[in-house]
């Protein structure tokens, strides 16, 4: 934690100096937190809302942040709960099977006006979908953010070996998938 | 030609295909300040305790006013009271006499 995250993390914990302390918050980090729910979600109006979501609920349980890990791990860590509980509330609404939900991203995804990708993005998107929840977390964020897996291990609570060999796995999985569709 | 075998390893494939609408995060920041109270608190740290003074000189300078118009009214009845009892004492024949003394003087 450096000087400036050390002075954000005593004014938090200042009654009178915490709202000013939290707004610096959201402007350092919205962008990056937004896009690791983007990723997931697919779509922008549900990533707004589950990104509104977090930040309301970092700002609500800022009495149990202490400062013993990074405000972005911290933030990281609501933000993939909130993910994945949205993606389970979606799936329990559409009482439907669990591939009826990847459909419905991708669908959203093709519908969207903020989707701009080409055939190929679009098809990896695709094949990200084919993967499990928790495999499609760690593929983007090593894939396209290349988060590291110390950092990944203390946002997920998941060991680094783990991490590696899931990852592994679905790179594994998604060429597979691109030579099929080929 | 591009395989989907190379797809992976493709610089291009790791550019994110999203976008946000104009302005987005700008907003959504001055969004999440109301949400948090964050303009609520500045009114309350800097505009507040002005209006709290202005308030308290206002108040003064109504009471202060009250004072001084009911004081006023007060020192006129009295005088006006004054007026009427001294003249309640006075017997007008004996003005008259007076008046008839010093000019025959």
């Amino acid at each position: 934690m450096n000087s400036t995250e050390e002075e954000l993390v005593y004014q938090l914990n200042q009654p009178n100096l915490r709202a000013n302390a939290f707004s610096v918050i959201v402007r350092t980090y919205q962008e990056r937190i937004y896009w690791h729910i983007r990723k997931m979600i697919l779509s922008h109006e549900d990533a707004n809302d589950v990104l509104q979501n977090t930040f309301m609920k970092a700002w609500n349980g800022l009495d149990g942040f202490r400062g013993d890990s990074q405000v972005s791990t911290w933030l990281y860590r609501i933000a993939t709960n909130e993910t994945l509980t949205w993606l389970t509330n979606k799936r329990m609404r559409s009482q439907n099977s669990i591939d009826d939900v990847e459909e419905s991203l991708l669908q959203n995804l093709q519908a969207d006006t903020y989707f701009n990708g080409n055939e190929i993005q679009l098809k990896l998107q695709k094949a990200i979908l084919t993967l499990p929840e928790k495999q499609r977390l760690v593929f983007n964020m090593k894939y396209f953010d290349d988060i590291t897996y110390d950092e990944m291990e203390a946002i997920l609570g998941t060991s680094v070996g783990a991490l590696k060999a899931s990852y592994h796995y679905a790179v594994k999985k998604i060429e597979k998938y691109l030579s099929e569709v080929e | 030609m591009k395989t989907n075998n190379n797809i992976l390893t493709d610089e291009m494939s790791k550019k994110l295909p999203f976008e946000v609408p104009e302005n987005y995060f700008n907003e959504f920041a001055h969004q999440m300040d109301k949400q948090i109270g964050y303009n609520k608190t500045i009114f309350q740290k800097i505009i507040r305790p002005w209006m709290y003074v202005a308030a308290i000189f206002v108040g003064i300078v109504i009471m202060g006013q009250l004072f001084y118009t009911v004081n006023q009214n007060i020192t006129a009845r009295n005088a006006q009271n004054y007026e009427s009892y001294v003249l309640s004492q006075v017997d007008e024949n004996s003005v008259a006499d007076l008046y008839v003394d010093e000019s025959t003087k």
